[in-house]
């Protein structure tokens, strides 16, 4: 063998063992999108406009404090909208002070007097750093979710500003899952000072028909057994804050419930609260529910338990998101896709029976119409896939069924350019040179158009990948490695089998 | 072996006007039709509605689905029958925009829950209403909580060889099916089985909802690749064959392939999803191919036939090229013939669009693709020769 073939040979015997280095094990290293392998797929969208709104809330009451602490004196505090409240009648005596004391406490709002009223507005920047940490927070409480719930290989990413995808390959139960990501999770025990009563009017009946200003109504869970309104204090005695640990258990009836524990602080409320009222019912509300509203037997310090008629995946799931913690916006699904495992595993099936049909197809026909130099364009096929699925394994890219799409279209260009050559090839042959002459001009005559048509897919391609979305993006990156390896067979290995196999004083050439 | 014994000599640019004019008439016929006719169908990525795949216990027939969604009102649904045997079924709700935009992913979401609650049976609802598990739509972590209770043991065992039947199999049908090989349940495990399940008559395969958000954005965002990707190639193709007229060309070619297939399209009752748009992606692929090669021999044989007029050229080029051309066009054919055929539902509707598409590529590579350039040189350049 030639000295320049012994390194042509190295170099593809280097670059196939790579790829298979690469793939091996293919279960592990070939990941397939959830069209192929079943999962959900889900895209929601972060209502940033409640952090906002909480943030509003949160400075509107801290600044009533301090001003009241301070004795400035207002005649009205109110909300106008998420990120701009006021206070009315500031005496102009107090401004100063009153200036001092907001630059003492906020950097992040603006504010100024205009006629009898102290306008704050939230700024620009602090807003958009309120969005995006509620973005990121969002994300990593429904990471902690997600985990805690078990799911192998999660991809939770964000997507723009105010999105988040999430995939979850394999599940089986995904209602559960997705009611598990956006429950909001805002537990709160609060005390119960009426109800519960069928509707609203018959609870506020001993109020006089209108709601006690430290109270609220909130509405019961049916799905928990409790009917209903029930008004409750706005001030809650804990929080789901003041949790330090949760877990599944039973109640004394044996039916599955939630074991609490609380920290020392929240235990100190708990224990003031508890105390001071027993006989009275203590509602426990999560997401603005009641769940259930048992009477407080006793002085409660550290530790609890949450009942309400669950079933034993219902309380684990309360467990997950007690653990995880509350979501700090709520959330909006935009997108939602499952497929089921049945639907995958056929489509992988079909499609792999499919393929190697199509793949076998084509090389019965090269063998048919090329004879030995069939084999020729048989080598570069396998490799061409072999290089493929490695560039793919490397890049860590998923195989979708658009991605399937993309490997078709480099098969073909792949068989194209074998054509392209060896009609060359006959051409030359047909005009009278010798064998070798005719495989030296083939290739160099066929190599411009092979180089022009891969190389202006590719281009295209790169642009269907940088501005394209999931599938279209799966489709291009097949396409791309399919491309690449192309030029590197049709035009490198092809040419060395040629070489390697056919001697220089050929007569004939089997094509 | 080869095609044809000599190099053939079809006169193809002499039918570059009937060439033309029957383009004209498909992409018109097509534009009309999707204009003021059956109009494209866009499908859930777009958009438009939810799409339910699912697997019977026993064969049902499209109009008895149909007659149970008309009894909740969904009659106007589109079902389709997936597969072999009358068990698989792809339902899409029509939306309604009667909702605001805010409520549209919801509503799409409730339509799907009745659609899935009309199917299911009245029995298997009454079962689970008394707290009976249905085997066919349970969880393998739920199963084998179950099993726990009769044999603590193996119970993550026997789940999960029940679940990957059912995955193989869709449905479980009969508790028969679970006595023998693969499963192999003992009897007083199927005994406790049919206590606690019941074999439910359905079970969802996929569901598949995009808000009219997503869908406006996957909508902008496949458009805005395409495009940028015709620029793309338009660029490199007028830069390697040192001619804007190559560049336009063979974008014209491909803007028609485009509209021919979405013409043919139309007429079937497919919809347009990703994939399709994927596959279009792919037909435009080949063709840029073809008609590259063909530029190619173009671009070769002006360097030697300095003298000959270009029409002739490139009759000559395409006659060179005819034996690859039918060569390459037949495998990739062959290719998705194949996936036609075994590919299954999932991936028909592309493999369709692909067949369409193939023989469109070929036939606009060879009627079209000169055309223009000829067209371009006798028209838009004739100032630039006559000096």
């Amino acid at each position: 063998m030639k000295k320049n073939l012994k390194w042509k040979l190295a170099l593809i015997i280097a670059v196939t063992g790579l790829c298979l280095f690469l793939i091996y094990p293919p279960k592990e290293k070939i990941k397939l999108g959830l069209d192929l392998k079943g999962g959900t797929h889900l895209v929601l969208q972060v209502l940033t406009d409640d952090a906002i709104n909480v943030e509003t809330d949160q400075m509107l009451a801290r600044f009533e404090e301090v001003f009241k602490k301070n004795n400035i004196s207002f005649t009205e505090a109110t909300k106008e909208k998420p990120g701009r409240f006021f206070f009315r009648g500031i005496p102009s005596d107090q401004e100063s002070k009153a200036r001092d004391l907001i630059d003492q406490y906020t950097r992040d709002w603006d504010y100024s007097f205009s006629g009898d009223r102290l306008i704050f507005t939230l700024k620009p920047q602090a807003a958009l750093y309120l969005r995006d940490q509620a973005v990121t927070q969002t994300l990593e409480t429904i990471r902690n979710r997600i985990d805690q719930f078990g799911v192998a290989e999660p991809i939770i990413q964000r997507q723009g500003s105010d999105r988040i995808v999430v995939e979850l390959p394999g599940v089986e139960d995904p209602e559960r899952v997705k009611n598990l990501i956006k429950v909001t999770a805002v537990l709160e025990f609060k005390l119960v000072k009426a109800g519960p009563a069928p509707d609203e009017e018959t609870l506020l009946r001993e109020f006089g028909g209108q709601v006690p200003e430290d109270a609220e109504v909130v509405k019961a869970d049916p799905r928990r057994g409790v009917q209903g309104y029930y008004l409750v204090s706005k001030v809650a005695a804990v929080t789901g804050k003041d949790l330090r640990s949760v877990r599944r258990g039973v109640d004394e009836w044996n039916n599955p419930a939630v074991h609490f524990t609380l920290t020392p602080d929240g235990a100190k409320r708990f224990e003031q609260v508890t105390g001071q009222n027993i006989g009275k019912q203590l509602a426990i509300i999560l997401d603005g529910r009641v769940q259930s509203a048992p009477v407080i037997q006793a002085r409660i310090s550290d530790a609890g338990i949450i009942q309400g008629r669950f079933t034993p995946e219902e309380a684990d799931d309360l467990v997950v998101i007690l653990k995880a913690g509350a979501l700090p916006a709520g959330i909006k699904y935009l997108e939602e896709r499952t497929v089921g495992p049945t639907l995958g595993s056929d489509s992988i099936r079909q499609g792999l029976i499919a393929g190697l049909i199509a793949i076998f197809a084509v090389m019965a026909f090269m063998i048919f119409y090329y004879k030995l130099s069939g084999i020729n364009a048989i080598v570069a096929l396998i490799l061409n896939e072999i290089i493929i699925f490695g560039a793919m394994a490397y890049f860590r890219a998923t195989l979708t069924l658009p991605g399937i799409a993309g490997i078709i279209l480099g098969i073909g260009m792949a068989v194209d350019a074998n054509v392209l050559i060896f009609e060359r090839i006959k051409e030359e042959l047909v005009l009278g040179k010798n064998v070798a002459s005719a495989i030296a001009t083939g290739f160099s005559r066929a190599f411009s158009a092979i180089f022009d048509s891969n190389l202006t897919t590719i281009i295209s391609a790169v642009f269907l990948f940088q501005f394209g979305t999931g599938p279209i993006k799966g489709y291009a990156v097949t396409l791309i490695c399919s491309l690449v390896a192309n030029l590197f067979t049709a035009v490198f290995v092809s040419r060395f089998i040629f070489e390697a196999f056919v001697p220089s004083n050929a007569k004939r050439l089997s094509i | 072996m080869r095609i044809f014994k000599k190099t053939p000599n079809i006169p193809f640019l002499k039918y570059k006007w009937f060439a033309l004019a029957l383009t004209l008439v498909i992409v018109t016929a097509g534009l009309i039709n999707i204009l003021a006719g059956k109009g494209l169908k866009l499908g859930v990525d777009f958009g438009e509605g939810t799409l339910i795949r699912v697997h019977f216990r026993e064969p049902v027939s499209v109009s008895e689905i149909r007659k149970l969604l008309s009894d909740v009102g969904l009659g106007d649904s589109i079902i389709q029958e997936i597969g072999k045997e009358g068990r698989e079924f792809q339902i899409r709700t029509m939306e309604k925009r009667t909702t605001t935009q805010e409520q549209e992913i919801e509503s799409h979401q409730i339509l799907a829950d009745r659609v899935i609650r009309a199917l299911q049976d009245k029995e298997d609802l009454e079962k689970l209403a008394l707290g009976m598990l249905d085997l066919n739509n349970i969880d393998r972590n739920t199963l084998a909580n179950l099993f726990r209770e009769i044999s603590p043991e193996n119970a993550e065992e026997l789940a999960g060889k029940i679940i990957e039947y059912r995955t193989l199999h869709g449905t479980i049908a009969r508790w028969e099916e679970l006595k023998k090989e693969p499963v192999n349940l003992p009897e007083n495990i199927i005994t406790f089985l049919q206590a606690k399940t019941f074999l439910g008559k359905m079970t969802i395969l996929s569901r598949e909802t995009v808000g009219p958000q997503v869908g406006k954005d996957l909508r902008k965002k496949a458009t805005q690749a395409i495009i940028w990707s015709l620029i793309g190639m338009l660029v490199y193709i007028a830069f390697r064959f040192k001619g804007i007229e190559y560049g336009a060309a063979a974008i014209f070619t491909l803007t028609q392939d485009v509209l021919i297939t979405l013409s043919i399209y139309s007429f079937t009752s497919r919809e347009i999803n990703l994939p399709i748009v994927a596959g279009m992606l792919t037909i435009v692929g080949y063709s840029i191919n073809d008609t590259i090669v063909i530029f190619d021999r173009i671009r070769e044989l002006q360097r030697t036939m300095k003298k000959e007029p270009l029409e002739n050229i490139m009759n000559l080029s395409l006659n060179l090229n005819l034996s690859r051309t039918l060569i390459t066009s037949g495998t990739v054919f062959l290719t998705i013939l194949a996936l036609y055929l075994f590919g299954g539902p999932v991936i028909n509707d592309f493999a369709f669009l692909m067949l369409i598409g193939t023989v469109e590529g070929v036939y606009s590579t060879i009627f079209l693709s000169c055309p223009v350039v000829l067209f371009w040189n006798r028209y838009l350049k004739k100032k630039k020769l006559h000096k």
